[in-house]
């Protein structure tokens, strides 16, 4: 239902007009006011963001279906608010046009409120994807079945629905008046498969190590404060205990040796520099890992858990892990293999900027082939990363450090690189790793300058 | 004689218990089919929709050629044959009867002649024309139907006093008939006799007639009523009624005002009690509601596992084409097949004159629920096809969910409204919204048209009327 049909009154021109809640996507109707973007009195205009919104997968920013002045505000910062619920009021509203706005995700303002700005624990040895809100569904017909009336069926789809045992209450109708057929039972279907082989919620809320069983007297042994988890940090913590469950991880350990790559680098980042780019370390990796994806298949695949089939993908996106103040978001560089490294030196100063302002959009989220997470700016060594599922295996990269290396017979002093591979021991055996980042030290080694070249 | 073994054994050969039994046959089932009368069918066939339908059309004839002046056809005054005319529907009742044992033998059917009296819940005792015969069954389906309700009160033995079994069979045609139930038995009973010239009042004691049906779709039949009855009596109820000489006293209550009356025979039409007794129903599991109806699930199961009942003597609308598709779904249950009697339409049809029928929501029952709707009317005075008929008294309406605008109910009353009412049906089982039924081409010119003009009035523009705009 669009937000224009949410009016108190009917009509083209409003006196007064109640703006509600839109349906935001799939599996998200509520979330968490972070930032009143306009107050009492204030004039807006059709399609300007009124608010922004968190839920457990991205921020959205809520526009106003209509112009006008605003003469309340119903939600204060922080408020938990649901699909349907009034926000605003809005005097003199004027909504030209039928077509109603739909709200953008993570597409405003940044605008770090006192609620929000929480500080976050620095996280970086986790990965976890930011799944922005669905794509807003045609979202004009909203069956709702009124009290007293069955849902609009054919007889026919009447008896196939209660032969599956199916409430035709809950299946949205796609036809004219909300009226269900075929289609709309078979998708209906599809989504209660998936939702049957996800994780149970209630094991994930059981036994997530964030939701100990029994409360425990902190303030016993000294002061205390407590902090609300932010829906954003609520995905992090449910996510990571899944994927560390759901997959039998391994990490495999290795150094490389950088000090030739950090010689080009250092020699060519200037160049880049001028072009607007800059030429760090993550540029080179991701080049050299889109590469090698291609010569070890299994490394860029996800498992099918249904149909107990291996899913090769023939691209390769590189999801990049971004450490940012509220979490962390893993950004996906399209297409690595096919960029140029000055290409993606810009993509990569790009979507981590974006990310971190969390104007990063739904698209740049998704997909992913493989994940890189480099904690070389911040420090330390070996970690054991978190595999970013449906992905099957992550490369950590730890903090460059020069060390005493035997060459030829000799102790020398080379800038050695800690690289930690995890990897789904379902799909990829450890012998297929330990070639994967044998070959990833070779490359990483021998990297061609031309390659570098501008 | 030998006990007889069969999966499934249905008591009673009406609309309810011959589908029943030849559907279950047509799903392979070894199937006994137990009637008490020689001739199948049931009321229906025998003592309500058919002869009722048969003097009907014969009521219709009389009119329309007594109205035939007008349009420049001149008939003699019709002289009544009632011997023949009781030929003739019997005839037809004939016909019918002897197709459904044609049709029973055809699928394999056995038909047993006898009343059904149950022994314990796999045991059914028949009492037939030869001798008592067991029937051991897997599965019965109880369908017993309904009879005419008789109050004690009137119950003088006195065949001027009839139900509409008597009434049917037209034995004469009193100079003054009171019909006791303004329903749709009182008011259709009251066309065929006030048409074969009997002078005809009706008392009903609620303050309208045909209740259920919304009072707009009513005014033409009360029009109707008023001209051609020589009396129509709401709030009034019958005090008493005595034999006097060759006529009945009639004490009324009306208003409070009591009034003493004599007529020639009285038709009481004041409603239907199930068949529940002298069935042993005691011996089994089957469990009965304060009236004598048998309980039952949406499935048609009764308490008792062994048990369906479908038709009248589970109650609720009294209809043979209720009772078919329980059959259906009974037979299904027993099948083991999903099914269920849910949120299904049963069209109500009136063959007064003009016809009166609707089905789903009405508009009475919307409001009584609070369920928002908006009515599309189109009146019949608008349409080409009903002038030629020279019947314009007639309204279609379609009830309407303003937001989906999914159609939920339609009623029409007029000539042939009885055969219109299934595209409203279908409009409701479809979940059609009324674009749907606005934008299917109605062939013109047909008193169908008017639904398709309805849903078009919903959207203002209607070819035939002028109606201001109420969608945008």
């Amino acid at each position: 239902m669009s937000l224009s049909e949410h009016m108190a009154l009917r009509g083209k021109r409003q006196a007064v007009m109640e703006i509600k809640l839109p349906k935001l996507g799939e599996g998200a109707d509520s979330g968490v006011v972070v930032s009143l973007l306009v107050k009492e009195g204030d004039r807006v205009e059709k399609g300007q963001p009124v608010m922004e919104l968190e839920n457990e997968k991205a921020v959205a920013s809520i526009p106003s279906p209509a112009s006008g002045t605003v003469e309340r505000v119903w939600v204060r910062v922080g408020d938990k608010v649901s699909v349907g619920q009034t926000l605003f009021t809005l005097a003199d509203a004027q909504a030209a046009g039928s077509a109603a706005p739909t709200p953008r995700a993570a597409a405003a303002a940044p605008a770090p409120t006192p609620s929000a700005s929480v500080p976050e624990p620095h996280a970086a040895a986790e990965t976890y994807v930011v799944e922005a809100i669905a794509e807003q569904e045609a979202a004009e017909i909203e069956a709702t079945v009124k009290p007293g009336l069955t849902p609009a069926a054919s007889p026919s789809i009447r008896k196939i629905a209660r032969e599956l045992g199916i409430d035709l209450t809950k299946v949205r109708g796609s036809e004219r008046g909300g009226r269900i057929v075929m289609a709309d039972l078979r998708a209906y279907i599809q989504r209660l498969q998936r939702i049957a082989f996800a994780p149970k919620p209630e094991a994930r809320a059981g036994l997530a190590p964030a939701a100990p069983v029994e409360p425990i007297d902190f303030a016993k042994w000294g002061p205390i404060s407590r902090q609300p988890m932010s829906p954003l940090r609520q995905t992090i913590s449910r996510r990571m205990w899944e994927n560390w469950t759901a997959i039998p991880h391994v990490t495999q350990f290795d150094e490389a040796d950088i000090t030739g790559l950090n010689e080009l680098r250092k020699r060519y980042a200037p160049e880049y520099e001028a072009r607007g780019a800059r030429l760090t370390l993550t540029v080179f990796v991701v080049r050299v890992v889109a590469d090698l994806l291609k010569q070890h298949p299994v490394f860029a695949s996800s498992l099918d858990e249904t149909t107990q089939e291996i899913v090769l993908k023939h691209y390769y996106h590189i999801g990049l892990a971004v450490d940012t103040e509220h979490g962390l978001i893993v950004p996906v560089i399209r297409d690595a293999d096919k960029k140029s490294l000055l290409e993606l030196a810009r993509d990569i100063v790009e979507l981590a900027e974006k990310a971190r302002t969390r104007k990063v959009t739904l698209e740049e989220l998704r997909g992913g082939t493989f994940t890189v997470s480099n904690q070389g700016g911040i420090g330390g060594a070996h970690f054991t990363p978190i595999i970013n599922r449906p992905e099957v295996a992550i490369l950590g990269l730890g903090r460059g450090a020069l060390k005493p290396v035997v060459r030829d017979g000799q102790i020398q002093p080379r800038l050695m690189l800690p690289l930690a591979l995890s990897y789904d021991h379902r799909v990829i055996d450890g012998g297929a790793a330990a070639r994967f980042i044998v070959d990833l030290v070779q490359a990483l080694q021998n990297f061609d300058e031309q390659q570098v070249k501008l | 004689m030998e006990p007889i073994k069969t999966e499934l054994v249905v008591v009673g050969a009406g609309p309810g218990g011959y589908t029943a039994a030849f559907y279950a046959a047509d799903l392979g089932r070894q199937v006994l089919l137990v009637e008490q009368e020689p001739r199948l069918g049931g009321v229906c066939l025998n003592r309500g929709c058919i002869p009722s339908k048969a003097l009907l059309h014969v009521a219709k004839l009389i009119e329309e050629a007594r109205d035939s002046a007008e349009r420049g056809v001149i008939f003699d005054p019709p002289r009544l044959g009632l011997a023949k005319l009781r030929a003739w529907k019997d005839s037809i009742l004939q016909k019918l009867g002897a197709g459904l044992a044609f049709l029973a033998q055809k699928r394999g059917v056995r038909v047993l002649t006898g009343r059904g009296y149950f022994e314990d819940s796999q045991t059914l005792r028949v009492e037939t024309p030869q001798g008592q015969q067991l029937v051991h069954y897997d599965k019965a389906i109880i369908a017993v139907g309904s009879k005419a309700a008789m109050p004690k009160a009137f119950d003088l033995g006195n065949p001027r006093i009839m139900t509409a079994t008597e009434a049917l069979e037209v034995e004469e045609v009193p100079a003054d008939l009171l019909i006791v139930g303004g329903g749709y038995i009182g008011m259709e009973l009251g066309t065929v006799y006030s048409t074969l010239g009997s002078r005809v009042v009706v008392v009903e004691a609620l303050d309208r007639l045909l209740s259920g049906a919304d009072p707009d779709l009513l005014r033409p039949i009360e029009q109707y009523a008023r001209k051609h009855f020589k009396d129509v009596r709401t709030r009034t109820t019958v005090a008493q009624m005595a034999t006097a000489g060759r006529q009945i006293k009639v004490t009324l209550d009306q208003d409070g005002r009591t009034v003493e009356e004599l007529y020639d025979r009285v038709l009481v039409a004041v409603g239907r009690v199930p068949n529940d007794e002298d069935l042993g129903l005691e011996n089994t599991r089957v469990e009965r509601d304060e009236r004598g109806f048998i309980v039952v699930n949406d499935r048609q199961q009764t308490a008792d596992p062994h048990i369906y009942a479908i038709g009248d003597i589970v109650g609720g609308a009294l209809l043979a084409h209720k009772a078919a598709r329980e059959a259906r779904v009974a037979v299904e249950v027993i099948h083991g097949e999903e099914s269920a009697f849910r949120g299904i339409t049963i069209p109500a049809v009136v063959f007064t004159s003009p016809e009166l029928a609707w089905a789903g929501l009405t508009e009475t029952e919307a409001r009584a629920k609070g369920i928002p709707v908006e009515v599309a009317r189109f009146p019949w005075t608008a349409s080409g096809r009903a002038m030629t008929f020279d019947h314009t008294e007639g309204l279609t309406k379609l009830i309407i969910e303003p937001d989906s605008e999914r159609i939920l109910g339609v009623g029409i009353v007029g000539h042939g409204a009885a055969e219109l009412i299934s595209e409203g049906v279908l409009a409701v089982e479809m979940g059609a919204t009324a674009r749907d039924l606005a934008e299917s081409i109605h062939p013109h010119p047909t008193l169908s048209e008017t639904l398709m003009e309805a849903a078009e009035a919903f959207y203002g523009y209607a070819t035939h009327t002028f109606a201001r705009r109420k969608k945008d």
